[in-house]
């Protein structure tokens, strides 16, 4: 016989079966729950993010994710392109001369997913929830100067600042914390920053079903008050590595990646190339710059920042690492954002003789049979962080240490974590460091007081600029501007002197991607860099 | 016996010190400051105030010794913290994904034996056969491709071109197979190799001949001799892996979206959320303490002559 039964067989055959049982088990359980996900899939859009979808917290930031917020939850007011504000739930605003009394008049007939009016006394409620959160939201200009807010009458709605903010509005358009969450989502005590209820909004989506960290389907909200969606349902399945996102496009499982960054450059190249898919790739949404830190001895001469900026092929290179998805760029914000088109400033080409030329006129002279130029005995060495996780910046990085090496500086590069990075930027322990602004709809007043701020980077790193204090002044004085030419006249001259002592030197603009089965039609980026694409999406 | 088992438990206790003083001193070697990670996550402007605020709510305004001291406590208490980033308890986070975890693991781990027991039984029985050959090369290959290359080609091939199984996901049987392959391969790469070695061995021991001279059946003195004898040493290469296991599923939980631990966990380091990764490094060395002690008390179990050695050595 082969097999005696013994206690020891019976043990080892327990442990197989509890093994064989325990896996069969979280199959079947979950399965189950598959099923029920599985209706039909006809007039469904499915998507992958790198993320689950997060909590649904109109209020609160990390985990959840912006383009969830936005496909639930709606502001007062809208960013359109070229930086529009458009009315949403607030059909007109008026703003008093002083620049202090913002008074909105809402849209009436508008019901919350759960059949809940929309009216003023809602939109004061979500105000007054954020506010008593300051401590998490001081970041977002506008609410730190809140004054107070009133309801005038069922659909009028006011708020007081403090003193004149012009970026009031353009502030309202973001997608957290100010959107509206309705009456059944506050829990009972009224404070959502530790949650809420229920994912209540007024927007054209709905969040149907969520398994954490599986999928989110949402459906289309039928009783929305502005244009209703093409498709019914949205799926967004949450798949981290983006390799994975390529093969399950490939396969079929997916009908669009879109975003920053989603899938690699090759990838995305690839996929273009079969013609089996359609692309799109989207206006700029920020600009990637290097900040040269003049704090620094070697980067405080503004002949050697501008030798930098002739030093190195920004077409050449921005082509060659992006595979010509992000353009090169000559202004450190984008041109679409408000008050940036109108900025006088010499475009920098690349010129290795006037390079060579300002470095010598700074001192820094090659010396005979070497390849580091020197000034004192001194060797002109600079050291540029990058994030270690960013390929794009890792190869500009390389490309910059062979560029200017052709005109004798030597530039050593540290990879680092991001969070590293953002410290060491912050405490000024830095050379040269990657930057992208915030885009659509923070900039570019976000950017400009990022830069005035003390303990950011910024502030210290222009510190060799001899206007800065002019520069501060200036910033400072911009969002209390209430007339319109005034505060394009101050943007034009922060941002021109910004970018012409070239402390802060802009690579290329930054773009979305999106590519998608060729059933996908009428997709559009959003001009709100954080808010989703889909409403116009429809699929053949 | 008993009292083998007491010590074997009571010497878990100093690892299990050891394990939480290099987590707690893992926060002193970072770069980045948790208080500052933690507000960097919640979206909060950091003031001096507030970062002093956050310092001393997390204790790490406390000397070093204070801090190990109210780790330990905490951790006995089953209090991880709370998660910078969704400000959820860690526990109530580890508890919802340890279950995907554990299916796949458990899973790779069944087929694992399933695919290297008879493989290497066979392949040591019939030395330079073409099965022989055949583990040889499976396990060069188990040994050598990195998992998330394997879990890459393992999708293209059987999910995207041939269309049998779903890219990514978690639910139904289907879904667990190649991440539970991807997991495996490793595995019965380095048992196979183990079985077979150990089986060569029995195969020169005295013991065979004697069997065979008693005119005992071939297929029993295979079976309930040598296969006995010979599984020891791939038990505790078994035991030695559970823990690896775990930590495996990281890679390949990524890369097949698997809703585990895992994968929770490089999105942790990603966000510096420091709690959870604390956690993590602690419910590691726990598995690797545990899943070792187990495999000795089946080893004992199977071969008693091991819990006897113990006791001469008392």
């Amino acid at each position: 016989m082969f097999y005696t039964i013994s206690r020891r067989n019976i043990l080892l055959t327990s442990i197989f079966i509890f093994l064989l049982s325990s896996m069969l088990l979280g199959c079947t359980n979950a399965s189950d729950e598959a099923s029920t996900s599985k209706d039909d899939n006809e007039n469904m859009l499915t998507i992958a993010w790198p993320r689950d979808v997060g909590a649904m917290n109109p209020h609160v930031y990390n985990p959840s994710q912006l383009f969830a917020q936005s496909m639930v939850y709606e502001p007062l007011v809208s960013y359109g392109t070229g930086g529009e504000l458009k009315p949403n739930l607030a059909e007109s605003w008026e703003i008093s001369t002083d620049g202090k009394v913002y008074t909105f008049h809402l849209r009436q007939n508008v019901k919350f997913s759960d059949g809940t009016s929309f009216n003023a006394d809602i939109v004061k409620k979500n105000f007054d929830t954020v506010l008593n959160h300051m401590e998490l939201h001081s970041w977002l200009g506008f609410l730190s100067k809140i004054a107070s807010t009133e309801v005038i009458d069922e659909f009028t709605f006011k708020m007081t600042l403090t003193e004149a903010y012009y970026p009031t509005i353009q502030e309202l358009a973001v997608v957290r914390p100010v959107r509206m969450l309705g009456e059944a989502g506050f829990p009972a005590d009224g404070d959502t920053s530790k949650g809420v209820e229920k994912a209540v909004g007024s927007g054209p989506w709905i969040l149907d079903e969520y398994k954490q960290d599986e999928y989110a389907i949402f459906t289309r909200n039928e009783n929305y008050w502005g244009e209703l969606p093409k498709v019914e349902k949205i799926k967004v399945k949450v798949i981290p590595d983006a390799e994975t996102r390529v093969l399950a496009f490939e396969k079929g499982e997916l009908d669009l990646i879109y975003g920053e960054g989603v899938i690699s450059l090759d990838a995305f190249k690839q996929l273009e190339s079969t013609g089996k898919y359609e692309t799109t790739i989207s206006d700029p949404v920020a600009t990637r710059q290097l900040v040269l830190n003049t704090t620094r001895e070697t980067l405080s001469d503004e002949r050697v920042r501008q030798a930098l900026h002739y030093g190195f092929n920004k077409e050449a290179m921005v082509k060659g690492i992006t595979s010509g998805l992000e353009e090169s760029a000559d202004f450190i914000l984008p041109t679409n954002l408000p008050y940036t088109s109108d900025i006088d400033v010499e475009s920098i080409d690349y010129d290795v003789k006037k390079a060579e030329a300002l470095l010598d006129e700074a001192g820094w002279i090659l010396p005979k049979g070497k390849s580091v130029r020197e000034k004192d005995g001194k060797p002109l060495e600079v050291e540029m962080m990058y994030d270690s996780a960013e390929s794009i910046q890792k190869a500009m990085a390389e490309t910059l240490q062979s560029e200017w090496a052709a005109i004798g500086v030597k530039l050593n590069i540290v990879g680092v974590e991001l969070a590293v990075q953002v410290q060491r930027f912050k405490d000024n322990e830095f050379e040269i460091n990657f930057f992208s602004n915030y885009g659509a709809p923070y900039d570019p007043h976000t950017f400009i007081n990022i830069v005035a701020k003390e303990g950011f980077g910024f502030n210290e790193a222009i510190s060799a600029y001899p206007n800065k204090a002019e520069i501060l002044k200036q910033i400072a004085l911009i969002p209390q501007t209430t007339d319109e030419a005034e505060r394009q006249q101050l943007y034009t001259s922060v941002l021109t002197s910004l970018q012409d002592q070239g402390a802060i030197l802009p690579i290329s603009y930054i773009k979305k991607t999106a590519i998608y089965q060729k059933d996908v039609t009428n997709f559009n980026f959003s001009a709100n860099r954080d808010e989703n694409p889909f409403t116009g999406i429809s699929i053949k | 016996m008993g009292t083998y088992i007491i010590k074997r438990i009571m010497s878990i206790i100093p690892v299990f010190l050891l394990a939480a003083l290099l987590t707690t001193g893992m926060i002193h070697l970072s770069p980045v400051d948790p208080a500052e990670a933690y507000l960097t996550a919640a979206h909060i402007e950091q003031t001096d105030e507030i970062l002093a605020q956050k310092r001393h709510e997390f204790g790490l305004d406390q000397p070093f010794f204070m801090q190990y001291v109210n780790t330990i406590m905490k951790i006995c208490q089953l209090d991880f913290g709370i998660s910078y980033v969704s400000n959820k308890p860690v526990w109530d986070e580890v508890i919802y994904r340890i279950p995907a975890t554990l299916q796949l693991a458990l899973g790779s781990l069944f087929l694992a034996v399933l695919v290297s027991v008879p493989l290497g039984f066979f392949a040591g029985v019939k030395k330079n056969s073409a099965i022989d050959h055949f583990s040889r090369l499976l396990s060069f290959f188990g040994a050598s491709i990195p998992s998330f290359w394997l879990g890459y080609i393992l999708i293209f091939f059987f999910s995207v071109k041939l269309d049998h199984f779903p890219v990514e996901g978690i639910g139904t049987w289907q879904h667990l197979v190649l991440p539970s392959v991807t997991l495996a391969l490793p595995l019965i790469a380095m048992y196979t190799r183990l079985l077979r070695t150990s089986i060569l061995e029995n195969l020169q021991e005295p013991y065979v001949l004697f069997a065979r001279t008693r005119g005992i059946q071939e297929k029993t003195i295979m079976a309930k001799h040598i296969l006995r004898l010979a599984i020891s040493p791939m038990i505790t290469g078994l035991g030695m892996n559970l823990g690896k296991l775990l930590t495996g599923t990281i890679i390949v939980e990524t890369v097949f979206s698997w809703p585990g631990f895992g994968r929770y966990f490089i999105e942790a380091i990603f966000n510096r959320d420091i709690p959870i990764i604390q956690c993590y490094v602690l419910i590691a060395a726990s598995l690797f303490i545990l899943s070792n002690l187990l495999v000795d008390l089946i080893q004992m179990y199977i071969d008693p002559r091991i819990s006897r050695k113990e006791g001469q050595q008392r």
